[in-house]
């Protein structure tokens, strides 16, 4: 009797029904006000997103992990300095893509890399690329390029919000971008040469 | 309008692809086009510039670990009892310290015992410089002195332990990382 009183004096946003309806601006606005359960559902939200992220970027299962992880706990010690009248996804992305960059620079090469740029591709990843060719040239792809790449079109940002995320005007996210599709498409030539 | 070679064709193709160059520069994007008509090679690497933000979008990445969300959260936790309690170690250093000063009678004992200190310790000087005979130093002092030596040493290394206990529970993220 006093669980169903108290269950039905919850807010409607307290209910996990509820919740799985809210933006993610919103249950990030609710987790700064110290809601676990809503930063939870913000992390199963966006986990996926954010570990594909993560993966594409390092090609690397147990790093994506961890990569995936801190981006996670310093948005949530991040997260009272969200403004929640502005967008939440910019504001996320360029936390994890900051993120992104200081993990890459504090990263320990193993003795087994060549390169510490230089990501592992297909199957030596722990995953099968069902695109090998793309993968490959994605990883000789500069860190500063592969990011708004990866924004753009894996994490499906919009323009705008890449170049917020990364602190530059969209024009010159554009240039980026173009830039880096080029690479790719050099890559992608040369590999087919190197095939044939 | 003269003819593009291949190496500025390809330069523009990207802005081609994207609408940018029409808009930008319409003759240009008009010789883009016609050069591709007579370039079987430039007319590849425009299916390549085509192909790739669709190929971008299609990449597969595997799924998340079951354990992120829970490791995630168990970072985020707040700082469990065990460590808070290990604040009482400190307990008995508390209750000899305040032992103690209930036996040295509070304030007079204690400046009791800091002059008390310093007249050894001036005597001790003296002796040192040559100037004075070997001080007659009471026992009691000495065993105080070390009482207080001791406790100080072991409330240091009690703190020195929770400080690491402290820092311990901040995330730890190397430890879902396989063998």
């Amino acid at each position: 009797m006093h669980a169903q009183a108290a269950a039905q004096a919850l807010p409607m946003t307290g209910t996990p029904d509820a919740r799985a309806l809210l933006a993610a601006g919103q249950l990030a606005e609710q987790a700064t006000g110290g809601d676990l359960d809503a930063f939870e559902e913000l992390v199963r939200r966006m986990q996926r997103r954010v570990y594909g992220f993560a993966y594409q970027h390092l090609r690397d299962l147990d790093e994506a992990h961890d990569l995936t992880q801190e981006i996670f706990v310093k948005l949530y010690r991040n997260l009272a300095r969200y403004d929640a009248e502005r967008p939440f996804e910019p504001w996320f992305w360029k936390l994890a893509a900051n993120t992104s960059i200081n993990y890459r620079r504090k990263r320990v090469p193993m003795p087994t890399d060549q390169s510490a740029d230089q990501a592992t591709t297909g199957s030596e990843s722990g995953f099968p690329a069902h695109d090998p060719a793309l993968i490959d040239a994605l990883a000789q792809l500069d860190p500063a390029y592969r990011l708004p790449i990866l924004l753009h079109y894996y994490a499906d940002l919009p323009l705008d919000q890449v170049a917020q995320s990364l602190s530059v005007t969209v024009p010159a996210i554009k240039s980026r971008l173009h830039r880096a599709r080029a690479l790719l498409r050099n890559s992608l030539a040369e590999s087919e040469e190197a095939g044939q | 309008m003269t003819a593009l070679a291949c190496a500025r064709v390809r330069v523009l193709l990207e802005p081609y692809v994207d609408g940018d160059l029409a808009q930008s520069d319409p003759e240009a994007a008009r010789a883009v086009r016609d050069h591709l008509v007579t370039c079987s090679d430039c007319r590849h690497q425009h299916q390549q510039a085509v192909s790739v933000p669709f190929r971008m979008k299609a990449l597969r990445s595997p799924a998340p670990p079951a354990s992120l969300v829970v490791g995630v959260m168990s970072s985020i936790a707040p700082q469990p009892r065990t460590s808070r309690a290990a604040w009482g170690l400190l307990v008995p250093e508390a209750l000899l310290g305040a032992f103690i000063l209930w036996y040295v009678s509070g304030l007079d004992g204690l400046t009791a015992i800091a002059s008390g200190a310093w007249s050894n310790l001036q005597g001790l000087a003296f002796w040192g410089s040559g100037t004075a005979p070997l001080p007659n130093v009471p026992v009691a002092d000495v065993l105080l002195l070390g009482a207080f030596i001791t406790l100080t040493g072991i409330a240091a290394y009690h703190l020195s332990l929770l400080a690491k206990l402290d820092q311990s529970a901040t995330p730890h993220f190397t430890e879902h990382r396989r063998a």
